[in-house]
């Protein structure tokens, strides 16, 4: 009995060691919750990290209704590196806290790095990682440095990243020029020879010095203010050009990425007279070998209504609706075309051509595989077939007419 | 032998969470690219076969275990012999699957604790388990087999409804041809997971109904080897070919894609508690297997005293087998996988059940059930 006792006295004090704590703890007062993170790069080749670190009791004190606290909601810090894990370790030097990554939701690139060196070797320590989420949104800083796409302050998503983040999924539903990519996204698409990058652009207009301010959200029209910009061509993970418009909508096509959006379309010689709201569209490719050279069949099925009628057009009719269908088809078609015109000038597939021909012709593919951005791609002949339906009008049949 | 039992749908849940248990972490047949799941499912055809062999033994010789119709057949010195690799076998992969279990907890989320401790803390509790008694870890099994395969369900649901899944990541199928699938078949995946089966012949004398073993086992490794087949296509279909090879866990890196509806996300906790489950369990029969072979062999009368020596043996082993989880790795699939396996796992049980069938001639007897 007495030994029975013993150890039951010696396992409790075993206990006092074993469950006070965790091993690697690292308390919630210690971490710097970095919510984005930009990389730019200095005058002497190396890199620039810029993280935009959450200020929790800043974000809290707005949602009640404002209390004595006005400090911003971010904090920025930054540091040097010759590689991405250097420095953001460096950055312990200007930081009382330890950087927390795992609620990074964006990454801001530079152009001028994106352009100067291939962006993989920036990712590979993204991925690597393990509290790093490869479900952080990549975004290309156009014409500005990364870090003024990190700094500056944003008025309705207190955090700035949100606002990034929100604005390119909310623009990719509802419009559709703009694609929120995500670092695994973008990996895919980077080792795969048959496709290469798009991601977003984002600018700021105004000046940053006043957008760091607090004051830069406390006005009805921000003085810097953070917009989606065009879309960023990559080829070989290098930066080579911008595609904007209706060629980066008529990519979205093809990427098969566009949800919704509005095409205006001409209606009995008015220009743009007939907007149709895109509703939900389907875009198939299809490759094959067609006497030795990679033919692509393209075909978009595309539902939506009638938004805007600035023309008289009886659309009660239903032959009227077919005719506006086939110019909304040609219009479409039109994008689309002007996409691949683009894609094939820069020879950087970024739709994927050389995936699909890989899915139906892996023997073909084989061949190709090596210089088809540069000898194949631009040779490809394409065919695209769209289907259009208009389904409803809206709360209106015919537009009204002013008899005067 | 101690005096336990273990129903038919113990024996089932047992199987497949011993088959599940990591191999469903690894990128498993990622040799064969986008047809992994194809050698996937030549593996457990061939797995199959396998079990056969081990029930056509076991109907020879109901009563005995392994170690016991080895001595019968070899002979008493020969038999002890092979009995003694298969315990060296056993204690060594079941180290094994213990470091797959510390590699994968530290390199994911305790990056700075030691893999010692790690691998102490589950191993106690297997020590535990183990020397109650194999009643006590099938029971526990019952337990947890609901609730695995309940993640497993809902992470399949969150999966599909996110739309992650591509399935032009899977084709062209057989790209390169029939070829490299056979040759990740018979390399890798008919011995793992699939021929590792071999560990329940030290169960199979405990099971109530012996008839339906076979049943059983058939569908728990057909089942299982569905499971993991569809896990590695899920996998490749959200991450691709080149993502999925370059991912240690990639089921880990699959789970962490799923967003849905803006908070479905970051369910890392799934994967955690599936590798946790499933990894203990097969620890835990391989554990077992050598603690009962060796209370066998060496005439120990309480195989539950061997428990904290041996346990001890598999927690430094695990440690120690490698320096680095490459190597693990790399150990696992060129060196057990050739040299090991082949022999243990194939040779040697269709070796015994032809020595027994010629035996068993003689005297004309048909093997009773």
């Amino acid at each position: 009995m007495k030994i029975e006792r013993l150890l039951f006295f010696l396992i409790f004090i075993v206990s006092i060691f074993l469950l006070s704590g965790c091993w690697s703890k690292k308390e919630l007062t210690d971490l710097a919750i970095v919510a984005a993170l930009g990389i730019d790069k200095n005058e002497q080749g190396r890199y620039v990290g810029t993280m935009q670190i959450i200020n929790p009791g800043n974000v809290a004190s707005g949602l009640q209704g404002g209390g004595g606290n006005q400090g911003p909601p971010v904090s920025i810090v930054s540091g040097t590196g010759d590689t991405i894990v250097e420095l953001s370790r460096n950055t312990s030097r200007k930081l009382s806290r330890r950087l927390y990554y795992a609620h990074t939701n964006l990454v801001v690139i530079s152009e001028e790095l994106a352009k100067e060196e291939a962006i993989n070797e920036i990712l590979d320590s993204l991925e690597r990682d393990a509290q790093f989420r490869s479900t952080a949104i990549i975004v290309i800083a156009q014409g500005k440095k990364a870090s003024d796409i990190v700094k500056v302050l944003t008025a309705i998503d207190k955090i700035p990243a949100n606002k990034v983040i929100k604005t390119l999924r909310i623009t990719e539903k509802t419009w559709g020029e703009n694609i929120a990519v995500n670092v695994q996204e973008a990996i895919k698409t980077l080792v795969s020879p048959g496709k290469e990058l798009v991601v977003s652009g984002f600018r700021l207009s105004g000046d940053v010095s006043k957008g760091t301010k607090t004051e830069n959200t406390q006005q009805t029209e921000p003085s810097a203010l953070l917009y989606a910009g065009s879309l960023a061509i990559f080829k070989n993970g290098k930066l080579v050009d911008w595609i904007d418009g209706e060629a980066s909508r008529g990519s979205l096509f093809l990427l098969d990425k566009l949800k919704s959006s509005a095409i205006a379309i001409n209606w009995k010689g008015k220009e743009e007279a007939v907007t149709y709201e895109l509703i939900r569209q389907k875009t198939k490719i299809m490759a094959k070998m067609e006497n030795g050279t990679p033919r692509v069949s393209i075909k978009v099925e595309a539902e939506g209504n009638l938004g805007e009628i600035r023309a008289a057009a009886d659309v009660t009719d239903p032959d009227v609706l077919l005719n506006i269908e086939k110019a909304i088809e040609k219009e479409i078609k039109k994008e689309i075309n002007q996409a691949v015109q683009q894609a094939k000038t820069y020879k950087a597939d970024i739709f994927g051509f050389g995936e699909a021909l890989h899915r139906t012709n892996p023997k073909v593919w084989k061949k190709m595989k090596s210089n088809w951005n540069d000898v194949y791609f631009p040779e490809v002949k394409t065919e695209i077939v769209v289907d259009a339906f208009v389904r409803r009008t809206g709360l209106r049949n015919n537009p009204h007419k002013v008899n005067k | 032998m101690e005096k336990a039992r273990i129903s038919l749908y113990q024996l089932f849940v047992l199987i497949l969470l011993f088959e599940l248990g990591s191999a469903i972490l690894v990128p498993l047949a990622i040799e064969a690219k986008q047809d992994s799941w194809l050698s996937i499912l030549f593996g457990m055809a061939g797995g199959l076969f396998l079990f056969w062999i081990h029930y056509r033994l076991f109907l020879y010789y109901p009563e005995l275990s392994p170690p016991e119709y080895m001595q019968k057949l070899l002979g008493k010195i020969a038999g002890n012999l092979l009995a003694f690799c298969y315990i060296i076998l056993f204690i060594y992969l079941a180290a094994r699957v213990l470091r797959d279990f510390g590699e994968m907890l530290l390199t994911f989320a305790y990056l700075e604790t030691p893999l010692f401790m790690v691998n102490a803390l589950l191993m106690l509790v297997i020590i535990y388990a183990v020397s109650k008694g194999i009643e006590v870890v099938a029971r526990t099994g019952e337990l947890f087999f609901v609730s695995i395969y309940l993640l497993a369900i809902t992470g399949f649901i969150l999966i599909v409804f996110s739309g992650l899944i591509d399935v032009n990541n899977l084709k062209p199928i057989l790209e390169e041809g029939i070829f490299p699938v056979i040759k990740v078949f018979y390399t890798q995946t008919l011995f793992f997971p699939f021929g590792e089966v071999i560990v329940f012949t030290m169960i199979f004398p405990y099971v109530t109904k012996r008839k339906k073993v076979i049943k059983v086992g058939l569908f728990a490794i057909g089942l299982s080897g569905i499971n993991l087949a569809i896990t590695m296509a899920i996998n490749i279909g959200v991450l691709g070919v080149d993502l999925t090879s370059r991912s240690q866990f990639p089921l880990l890196s699959t789970i962490q894609s799923i967003q849905v509806a803006e908070f479905l996300e970051r369910l890392d906790v799934f994967f955690m508690i599936a590798t946790v489950i499933s990894i203990y369990f097969k620890v835990s029969i391989y554990f077992y297997a050598a603690v009962a072979s060796t209370a066998i062999i060496f005439k120990i009368k309480e195989p539950s005293k061997l428990t904290y020596p041996m346990g001890l043996i598999v927690l430094f082993m695990s440690v120690t087998i490698a320096s680095s989880y490459a190597e693990h790795l790399k150990e696992g699939l060129e060196f057990v996988t050739r040299y090991l396996h082949p022999f243990l796992l194939i040779l040697f049980p269709l070796l015994l059940l032809g020595i027994a069938f010629f035996k068993n001639r003689k005297r004309s007897t048909q093997p009773s059930p």
